[in-house]
């Protein structure tokens, strides 16, 4: 069977911040995930999977089953320390970064990882089989329709996720392993939302709608049809803005460490986190992040204001409380107003 | 790729270990410290539950805890850790060598922290058959689990208001008697398990049972900060260990060591602590003010102030360590008056009936970890043949449900139940709802739960292995285990393993939540102010007794030209209660859009989970206004079209068989009826309740009654 190409990235018309999320992610991983909420049939899924293509390469270790960094030596798994114990070095490779997909249906010895059936019949031997999260370690962990998940699943996602580390207690088999992944989910708001505690561990969220733009759906159902028609025509039309794109990544990927952040700016996430009222401090780490890698993706070093107005309603819009008929949806205006209230309020409290 | 390449981890094989961040570089959170760091300072605390928003480091701060614990003196190749000068609380074989005159290998090593994590199984949490043993051998050996690792030592749960109940109920009764007996799989074993419960928890997310609450012996309510320069230096630290935790930590490690010197001065100087009578006094007259049940909070209080004072390098205690002691002894013993005014905080009020009469309370808790206390109190051994008796004699025994006792709370209950509902609406039914807390705090195990069905479908989480064949979900663990003892005795074949007919187990898949109860509340501006205060009033009340039983509550309204799920399905009884209150009315009547968001939502959690049993509650007035998929320049109700989509969407409810249905009429008859309503509730083959006509109390109990759980406890 020949494989299709994917749908490029840069072939998808308007949604922008969507797109801005994931490309966040692909320069910094950290930023934990991202979630997009919206109707059906907004190019949801074909983002994630057109992001793959973009995603640089990693250096990973050869054969093991967690892609572990050679660089990184604290965060190696237990295998790849015993490796390194008995040859004193570990073999490179480099991969690109993976999309492993977390289907609806998936049991939780599946996702977690469990007893190596196989190997015990024949050897007689305990060992772990490596499940999902395993795969998704250093890579990105994708499951489409995030709010159908059952209950039980997502506890274990939430566990390992927060932590980075997926420790398995079951069927007679103990093991830790890392599971540091990209948490990028999608969801239709309209079948059910999201627990609070797994909203809150996506960095990002968007909110996205159909186009309504004339032109740019003419244009969408245009680029569709000539997808269709041969999709491996159509993405070497478009490889040359795929490459381009994917160079401003590995750019900003490489820039990224010199990234640095002024106090006031701190100050000001702080301000808006706080004015929004929003639960814990993962919100304000996110928009640190975030506008940190915004401003390596504009090429620069320093971050600037807006760059964190950029990043404010994709850090903070699944944060705030939500009131009762009252859209997830942040007025960047109101927030400025929100502040200076704030501000003055505590100014007169003072005298 | 190496055969032993992913081994599970034995003792001395390396583990998974990614840097943790260091204890000391947390910023602020002090109440949540101190807790951590008292512990670490003295065991007999009985651990501690941080309850916090999401995002507060909660569980960076346990996980740095670890770094900081003192060393312990333990026998060296014993699985469980005994204490070499400890023969009471030994393991058989610690014992067995001792008697034989063996001196015993002695090592010194940090107090483990063990991390029970959701997905455990109940085999790798008490132990079970060592398969491969049995393989290669032919015999039988005990494999530890991690109550075994964890005795002596911490086990931490993260999220502990997720733990799936049936492993609550092992650390339930190993928490009590400070034993592990293991009967499974044809291994019997019996060892000590003393631990204590250091858990994190989002109340967001549910509650945890009172009775696991009752283990631990301090808990910290935490919330973010709001001072933008901490949050401020809080991002920067976090940042700098993100891009390079190894000169972070090595950056902190100074002050590290110095706080785990002073940990280790204050377990040292623990012992000579000194407390004067008159603050014996002061600890007796802080409980009572607090109405705490039973003493184990007098105890928890004395021991926690004289670890405070120990921790501050002094030899006696202080009054300020009372003060100090109690804010982290009592906040889930007591119910400040304040909190019992706000809301109806359950988990602490079961506990705490305003009972001068505290009887029959405190299931067996002064027994297991603090018998072991001090060191010298034999009250219970590792034996388990002179283990249990003792402890017998000191306890009431397990609780017995006194329904006189209940009664007479009850009536003191009321009132404060009925300022609590004010503001909501009118409760008139409160006494009988009352009892059943009161009871419900008493025998928790077989009612007052989710149900939890055992399912066919091979869904649901793995809890156990049986013998019994249904599915043929194999459970191939248990099944190895069973089949290893006989390997030698069957004959040779290409496998390494032999299994017959007979050794096949098949696995026991549990899952949550069987009910689900939706609301769906006319929030038009038809519905008087009122009977929508009543309505509230009635819905909170049903929303108390969902929490209780941890059914799943969804709420949706419908107001204007739109429904909205306000609430999905959730068992979080707060967000349900903050929605209500803050649930706007006015507007038309859009019921068709409201039933139909309603049919959807049910529709998907069926399919989610096909055990669930849902019940809609519609509250409403009948009187619709606005037909489906109309925008906002609609006006002119044409009724009959509005009404026709209305029983369309009835029909579709009506073939769900699983779907019952209440409607709770908030018509208000004197200013003259559309008994719109009535014909709903006919066409949803619905009950029909009149809200005017019931009081909130018969509309709880028809609920009650319509959710078909015949539940006896429940029953009047």
């Amino acid at each position: 069977m020949k494989e299709r190409a994917v749908f490029p990235f840069s072939a998808i018309v308007g949604q922008d911040k969507m797109k801005l999320a994931l490309i966040l992610n692909a320069i910094n991983p950290r930023l934990s995930g991202v979630l997009i909420r919206g109707e059906k049939g907004t190019a949801k899924s074909t983002a994630v999977r057109a992001l793959a293509a973009l995603l640089p390469e990693i250096e990973v270790v050869k054969d093991c089953p967690f892609r572990c960094d050679p660089q990184a030596l604290e965060k190696l798994c237990p295998r790849c320390q015993e490796t390194l114990a008995e040859q004193g070095h570990l073999h490179p490779l480099r991969e690109k970064m993976r999309v492993v997909d977390l289907p609806i249906n998936a049991t939780e010895d599946r996702v977690v990882g469990t007893l190596d059936l196989e190997h015990a019949i024949q050897k007689g031997e305990k060992r772990f089989e490596p499940g999902v999260l395993a795969d998704a370690n250093r890579g990105i962990l994708y499951v489409d329709e995030v709010n159908l998940l059952d209950d039980h699943i997502v506890d274990v996602l939430l566990d390992s996720a927060a932590m980075g580390v997926n420790t398995v207690e079951r069927e007679g088999v103990s093991y830790t392993h890392p599971a540091e992944f990209i948490l990028v989910g999608t969801m239709n708001p309209e079948e059910g939302e999201l627990r609070p505690q797994l909203l809150d561990r996506f960095g990002l969220c968007v909110h996205i709608s159909g186009i309504t733009n004339q032109a740019q759906r003419v244009e969408i159902v245009k680029r569709w049809s000539g997808y269709e028609l041969d999709s491996g025509a159509f993405s070497m039309e478009w490889q040359a803005q795929e490459h381009q794109l994917a160079e401003r990544i590995l750019a900003a990927r490489r820039i990224f460490p010199q990234v640095v952040i002024a106090d006031e700016i701190l100050i000001r996430i702080a301000n808006i986190a706080i004015a929004l009222s929003v639960d814990g401090h993962r919100s304000d780490l996110v928009m640190m992040k975030a506008a940190k890698t915004i401003a390596a993706f504009h090429s620069r070093t320093v971050v600037e204001p807006s760059d964190v107005d950029e990043c404010v309603d994709l850090a903070l819009s699944h944060r705030m409380r939500k009131r009762p008929f009252e859209e997830m949806v942040i007025d960047p205006k109101r927030i400025e107003e929100m502040i200076a209230e704030r501000m003055s309020s505590r100014a007169s409290s003072r005298y | 790729m190496k055969a032993q390449a992913l081994h599970p981890s034995r003792s001395g094989a390396p583990r998974y270990r990614p840097p943790v961040y260091p204890f000391t570089a947390l910023v602020g959170q002090e109440l949540m410290k101190k807790a951590l760091v008292l512990n670490a300072v003295n065991r007999q605390l009985c651990g501690v539950l941080i309850r916090g928003d999401k995002g507060t480091a909660k569980s960076t701060a346990v996980r740095g805890l670890a770094a900081l614990l003192p060393a312990l003196e333990l026998v060296a190749d014993c699985p469980f850790h005994c204490d070499p000068h400890d023969p009471l609380w030994m393991c058989f074989r610690c014992r067995e060598r001792l008697r034989a005159g063996e001196m015993l290998p002695k090592e010194t090593a940090p107090v483990r922290v063990v991390e029970l994590p959701l997905n455990t199984t109940e085999d790798r949490l008490v132990g079970s058959l060592d398969f491969e043993h049995a393989l290669l051998t032919g015999t039988k050996r005990f494999q530890p689990g991690l109550l075994a690792e964890a005795n002596r030592g911490i086990i931490y749960i993260d999220e502990v208001n997720l733990l799936e109940d049936h492993l609550v109920d092992i650390l339930l009764d190993t928490a009590v008697t400070g034993i592990n007996l293991v009967e499974r799989e044809s291994v019997s074993f019996i060892h000590p398990a003393r631990y204590i419960l250091i858990a994190t928890m989002n109340p967001e997310e549910g509650d945890i049972r009172p009775q696991l609450l009752d283990r631990f012996g301090l808990s910290v309510n935490i919330e973010g900060i709001f001072m933008p320069a901490v949050r401020m230096q809080i991002a920067r630290r976090r940042e700098a260990f993100d891009l390079d935790a190894r000169s972070f930590r090595k950056k902190w490690s100074a002050v590290e060591d110095r706080l785990q010197a002073r940990i280790q001065e204050a377990e040292r100087r623990l012992p000579r602590v000194q407390i004067g009578e008159d603050l014996f006094r002061e600890i007796s007259l802080i409980a009572a003010a607090h109405h705490v049940a039973g003493h184990r909070a007098d105890i928890m209080m004395e021991k926690t102030a004289r670890t405070l004072a120990a921790f501050a390098g002094r030899e006696w205690v202080m009054g300020d360590d009372l003060i100090e002691a109690a804010e982290l002894v009592l906040p889930h013993r007591a119910r400040s008056p304040e909190e019992a005014a706000r809301n109806g905080d359950q988990s602490t009020q079961e506990q705490t009936q305003p009972g001068e009469s505290p009887a029959p309370e405190q299931p067996g808790s002064e027994s297991g970890q603090e018998a072991g206390g001090e060191g010298k109190d034999p009250s219970a051994t590792g034996s388990p043949s002179e283990g249990q008796p003792r402890e017998g004699e000191e306890q009431p025994g397990q609780p017995v449900p006194q329904p006189g006792n209940a009664d007479q709370t009850a009536g003191g209950e009321q009132q404060a139940f009925e300022d609590r509902l004010f503001e909501i609406g009118r409760l008139v039914s409160i006494p009988t709802y009352d009892i059943r807390f009161a009871r419900d705090s008493l025998k928790r195990r077989s009612s007052g739960r989710r149900t939890t069905t055992t399912t066919d479908n091979k869904t649901g989480r793995y809890v156990r292995a049986t013998e019994v064949r249904r599915n043929n979900d194999l459970a191939f663990d248990a099944t190895l285990r069973a089949a290893a003892p006989f390997q030698r005795r069957r004959p040779a074949s290409r496998l390494a393993v032999k299994i017959e007919e007979s050794d096949i187990r098949e696995k026991v898949r549990q899952k949550k939540t069987s009910n689900l109860l939706l609301f769906l509340v006319d929030a038009s501006g038809s519905m008087g102010t009122r009977l929508m205060s009543e309505t509230k009033g009635a819905i909170l009340a049903l929303l108390l007794e969902a929490y209780q039983k941890r059914d799943k509550v969804g709420l949706i309204a419908f107001k204007g030209i739109e429904a909205e799920v306000l609430l999905p399905p959730t068992n979080s009884i707060e967000i349900a209660k903050r929605l209500l209150e803050e649930l706007p009315t006015g507007g038309k009547t859009p019921l068709g859009e409201g039933l139909l968001t309603a049919y959807q939502l049910l529709k998907n959690q069926m399919r989610q989970d096909p055990n669930i049993l849902p019940l809609l509650v519609v509250v409403t007035d009948g009187r619709a206004n606005v037909g489906l998929f109309r925008d906002k320049f609609y006006d002119g109700p044409q009724f009959g079209e509005i009404y026709r989509e209305i029983y369309q969407i009835c029909d579709l409810f009506r073939q769900e068989r699983t779907i019952r249905a209440v409607v709770v009429d908030a018509e208000e008859k004197r200013l003259g009826s559309f008994g719109r309503s009535k014909k709903l509730a006919e066409a949803l083959n619905a009950k029909y309740y009149v809200l005017e006509e019931v009081l909130s109390e018969h509309l709880v109990e028809t609920v009650r009654e319509s959710r078909g759980n015949s539940d006896p406890h429940y029953s009047k």
